[in-house]
């Protein structure tokens, strides 16, 4: 509470000063300004868009499989490839759209984080089947709730979970809006055009720093890391117990967190039976 | 009376199905089946021809204001029903009519179920008294044009009693607006008609295409009585920039706020029907109805009826494409500024023209060939 | 007749969203009217309560759906006070090329539904088909046409994509014959003027005693643009004029806001020129740790606990496309920020009906309301 409202920069741009207008002086009120010259301009545009109507608010196809351009400049409406500046096509919606999501039910690694970031909690994690037999726990989205903000995919570390253009989701039924993890896989094997950005990591993400004090090496950290970077070390015993002293009851391992394959998804921090793990930065 | 009219159509189809129908009628129905009858059925025929031809034509006048509008706002009309979506309006039309018929439980029952009904009844039946081309017309009026103004001046009176049964505060200040309106255009509208009338020398819509077929379009002499006539026209039936009464901006929907469905489909049908008829009557009285400029084939089309009647459909299309034109350039007008074009300007001009085209009448027209 | 109430709303084409005004009229005159707002209230402040920073951005878009990403920079622009984070250079200038094309969008489409409510048709299609080009230009780097949550604290989401800038000045160049255009269409119909002229007065001293901002200031008289008076972002840097008339009526804020339309492309094209020559981050490399990483899994107190969180309050005004707007943003040291408060033009200038609809008639209320331009998700927020 303490930094006050900082002063109003000075203008360093002398220019921007002001344009005053006076009002008009009044028309000439006659037929010319009356009808004449509305109806003429009205004219021109029927003259103009008679051959060829420049607005199409939807991307709509002609009967002869054409796909219509949109505007006066044919070229404008290619949409283009984000990164590359390749075009797509004309008529298409752009790539990097935030529809429907894909989902690549084999390469996710079950690490919440999309179930975490989403700000209208419309993502559930639920158990499901990929086609290689395994069972594992994939995210399940209800588009009734969806905002389509793209913050899972932004948060997804594998890129497994990306948005699609693909924007139509009219149905009769508010349980057909709930898209299971295999029904955004089906999406993702129709290799629809899909949100080309990834966003890199931030450089002064927090680490998973372990109280050595309280661990008691039971493993449930390195059994339930998504991404199997954490490893459970041999730590040397203390020398022999002095007479009458009992030693701690634990067992002489205790985890190590490989920070460059961490994915910081917390699921060992939510695991942890004693809450030694947690967030924070090496020194 | 000769096969290629209406009546004489209608009479030939009339008898031919009483002469197929009755031998194969039962002894006991025979007296049904008489001459009398068949008149009948010839003039029921007529009718339904006229009432048809009016209905569908007015729906195609709004699949022709949705495809001119579309184009002066750059974009394409309707075109998914149909093909280039000629078949839109039909399909309203089926979905209106499908409609739950809703009435607010306040209204009046009877003035809100009757006002639609007879607003585009009486509106169709203007229909049947213009020619559309020689001796199409289902009766022979000689007054024919002072009994299409007279119905076509029963307008406001249904909707002002649409507009206070449904008991809606929009409905009620738009059917005031119509009130003023109507009656304040009125007078610049009978002016003007009352100018060609002195050019005619008749009442007879016929009449008054005849005369034009023999001296030219009364446009040229009447040229500032048509101006008149045209605003006096789009006040009449309700078109921007004079659409004041279902200004939607801030009426609602103006006078027919509180009706849905079917009767929501009569009223709309209705300012069509009136934009029909105007129409009809700018290209009956000034643009010479359906005689075609002079050529080497005019002869064998106008004999023909059938092609007058394409020729005046062509000419009617195309002055209701200039209300549409008007519609998309010109901003709608503030009331007191209507009734003040109304009162202030166009009854002292329509009195002008009527002196011009008595002057003309004086003269003897066309005054050109004297003049020269 | 005698006199009576109308309520114009919720449901009515006049109001451009979901309020309520009441007029009492006599006739057709008007001579009393309350405005009537809360219909769309969603409780945006109370929610942010109970999101991390950067999911309210989120929020800010649903805020002013004519011009959300003018509310995301608000937004951000007090969080990152309180946060005490430095934005990139490149970022403030993405970020104030995307105000002025968010400018020109809600003017555009204030243009189309003012002239829709004077009763023009046609000039209605052609603001429409206009903003979306400029819509076409948002999806093409923030991936969505209208809920954009395109900026994030510290800076934007992504870089622009290649050629982005080519495609903006050949947009730019359109629009500007485009405006022109729209004056003529206007400026030279005699039926136009006349509804517009001397209608909807509010003198300067009038504006100033209610607290109206924006165009609605400007047109009175008032030189006054937050852009030029209490400069944030990048705007120092950048040349452009107020625009100011002195007629006080609804013909001086449709000038208005045409003249804010032709500065908005000429700093476009600056911003433009700045990114084609300066490439870099576009988001801060120092963000509060908190706000980049997603949170812990619920019943992790100790997360917030264990961590020593810097606390600010933050404050940021903005000229946003109807007015002047506020953010107040209070940063106690959680995840979340502690209390959020906006201050929305539009909500004043509505309230102020009653000094600018009484003594005009009931048809002028749809042009006097449609020079007000209304976004009502913004006032109720």
């Amino acid at each position: 509470m303490s930094t006050p409202a900082s002063p109003p920069i000075p203008s360093r741009h002398p220019a921007a000063e002001e344009i005053k207008f006076t009002l008009p002086p009044p028309e000439p009120t006659g037929v010319a300004s009356l009808v004449v010259h509305p109806l003429a301009r009205a004219g021109r545009q029927f003259m103009k868009s008679l051959w060829r109507p420049s607005t199409i608010v939807y991307p709509f196809k002609t009967p002869f499989g054409k796909t219509e351009e949109r505007l006066e400049n044919p070229e404008f409406r290619k949409e283009v490839d984000i990164r590359s500046g390749v075009p797509l096509g004309v008529g298409e919606v752009w790539d990097n759209y935030r529809g429907v999501h894909a989902l690549n039910v084999q390469t996710c690694i079950s690490c919440n984080l999309c179930m975490f970031s989403c700000p209208d909690t419309c993502i559930e994690m639920v158990t499901t089947e990929t086609p290689d037999g395994k069972t594992k726990k994939c995210p399940q989205i209800d588009y009734g709730k969806c905002s389509f903000c793209g913050f899972c995919s932004d948060a997804c570390p594998e890129g497994c979970l990306s948005m699609t253009s693909r924007y139509t989701l009219t149905t009769n039924d508010r349980g057909h809006m709930v898209y299971s993890p295999k029904m955004m896989y089906a999406i993702y094997r129709t290799k629809l055009p899909m949100n080309p950005i990834r966003l890199a990591r931030p450089e002064n993400e927090d680490n998973i720093l372990l109280d050595e004090d309280l661990c008691i090496g039971c493993n449930a950290c390195a059994r339930d890391c998504p991404t199997k970077c954490i490893t459970m070390i041999d730590i040397p015993k203390p020398s022999a117990p002095k007479p009458g002293e009992k030693l701690p009851k634990r067992i002489w391992k205790e985890p190590m967190v490989n920070d460059e394959d961490c994915v910081r998804c917390g699921t060992c921090i939510s695991v942890c039976p004693k809450e030694c793990l947690y967030w924070g930065s090496h020194g | 009376m000769s096969a290629a009219t209406l009546l004489g159509v209608s009479f030939w189809l009339a008898q031919t199905m009483f002469s197929t129908l009755r031998p194969i009628t039962p002894a006991p129905l025979l007296p049904l089946m008489g001459p009398q009858a068949q008149l009948a059925t010839g003039y029921l025929l007529a009718g339904t021809l006229v009432f048809a031809t009016g209905l569908v034509n007015s729906i195609m006048l709004i699949w022709w204001e949705r495809k001119l509008l579309g184009r002066f706002m750059d974009r394409r009309g309707a075109m998914h029903v149909g093909y280039a979506g000629l078949l839109q309006n039909f399909a309203d039309g089926l979905k209106l009519f499908r409609k739950q018929p809703l009435r607010p439980r306040e209204a009046d029952k009877l003035g809100y179920l009757l006002s639609p009904t007879a607003y585009l009844a009486t509106s169709l039946a203007i229909v049947g008294f213009l020619p559309v081309s020689t001796g199409w017309v289902p009766g022979v009026a000689p007054l024919s044009l002072l009994m299409a103004l007279a119905l076509f001046s029963f307008a406001p009176f249904f909707i002002f009693v649409g507009a206070w049964s449904s008991n809606n505060k929009y409905s009620l200040i738009g059917g005031m607006r119509t009130a003023a309106q109507l009656v304040a255009y009125e007078v610049p509208l009978l002016f003007a008609i009352v100018s060609v009338v002195l050019l005619a020398g008749t009442f007879d819509l016929t009449g008054i295409v005849n005369a034009q077929i023999h001296d030219g379009w009364f446009a040229l002499p009447l040229a500032l009585g048509l101006i008149i006539f045209f605003v006096a026209m789009l006040a009449e039936v309700e078109r921007i920039p004079f659409d004041l009464p279902e200004a939607e901006a801030e009426l609602v929907e103006g006078w027919n706020t509180e009706y849905g469905g079917m009767l929501f489909a009569m009223t709309t049908l209705g300012d069509y029907v009136r934009a029909l008829v105007g129409s009809y009557l700018v290209v009956l009285l000034f643009l010479g109805g359906w005689w075609m400029p002079a050529g080497p084939y005019t002869a064998a089309i106008n004999g023909f009826p059938l092609a007058g009647i394409l020729w005046f459909q062509v000419k009617v299309y195309i002055v209701f494409a200039v209300f549409v034109w008007v519609r998309a350039s010109l901003p709608r007008v503030r009331t007191d500024q209507l009734l003040q074009i109304g009162w202030k300007r166009m009854i002292p001009l329509s009195l002008a023209n009527v002196f011009l085209a008595a002057a003309f009448v004086a003269e003897g027209w066309p005054p050109f060939p004297k003049l020269l | 007749m005698s006199e009576m109430w109308i309520n114009m709303g919720p449901q009515h084409p006049m109001t451009h969203g979901l309020w309520n005004l009441r007029v009492k009229v006599d006739g057709e005159l008007v001579i009393d009217a309350v405005p009537e707002m809360g219909y769309l209230h969603r409780g945006i402040e109370k929610i942010c309560e109970y999101r991390r920073y950067n999911e309210v951005v989120t929020l800010m878009d649903r805020c002013c759906y004519v011009a959300g990403l003018a509310w995301e920079q608000l937004y951000l622009m007090a969080s990152e006070q309180a946060l005490g984070v430095e934005v990139p250079e490149r970022a403030e200038y993405i970020r104030v090329m995307c105000q002025e094309l968010q400018r020109l969008a809600s003017h555009l489409m204030w243009y189309a539904a003012f002239v829709m409510d004077v009763g023009l048709m046609a000039p209605f299609g052609y603001g429409m088909r206009d903003r979306d080009i400029i819509l076409d230009l948002f999806q093409s780097f923030t991936g969505a046409r209208m809920t954009y949550e395109y900026m994030r604290v510290g800076g934007v989401r992504n870089d622009l994509p290649v050629g982005f800038t080519d495609r903006c000045r050949k947009v730019m160049g359109w629009l500007e014959q485009r405006v022109n255009d729209y004056e003529d269409l206007c400026d030279r119909s005699d039926i136009f003027l006349k509804r517009c002229i001397d209608v909807g007065v509010l003198k300067a001293k009038d504006c100033i005693r209610d607290g109206i901002t924006g165009p609605m200031l400007r047109a009175a008289g008032v030189a006054r643009d937050l852009r030029r008076d209490r400069p944030y972002s990048v705007y120092p840097e950048l040349d452009f004029q107020v625009a100011v008339h002195d007629a006080a009526d609804v013909y001086g804020r449709y000038r208005v806001r045409m003249e804010e339309m032709r500065q908005s492309l000429r700093i476009v094209r600056q911003c433009l020129d700045w990114l084609d020559h300066k490439p870099g981050r576009v988001i801060a490399e120092k963000v509060p740790r908190f706000v980049g990483t997603p949170s812990p899994p619920p019943g992790m107190e100790s997360y917030i606990v264990r961590r020593g969180y810097p606390k600010g309050v933050g404050f940021s005004a903005m000229e946003e496309p109807h007015g002047e707007a506020l953010a107040y943003v209070v940063n106690e040291g959680g995840e979340q920020p502690y209390r959020v408060k906006f201050r929305s033009p539009v909500m004043v200038n509505i309230s102020a009906a009653r000094d600018y609809l009484v003594g005009y008639r009931v048809s002028d209320i749809p042009a006097i309301m449609g020079s007000v331009d209304i976004c009502v998700g913004e006032s109720d927020r």
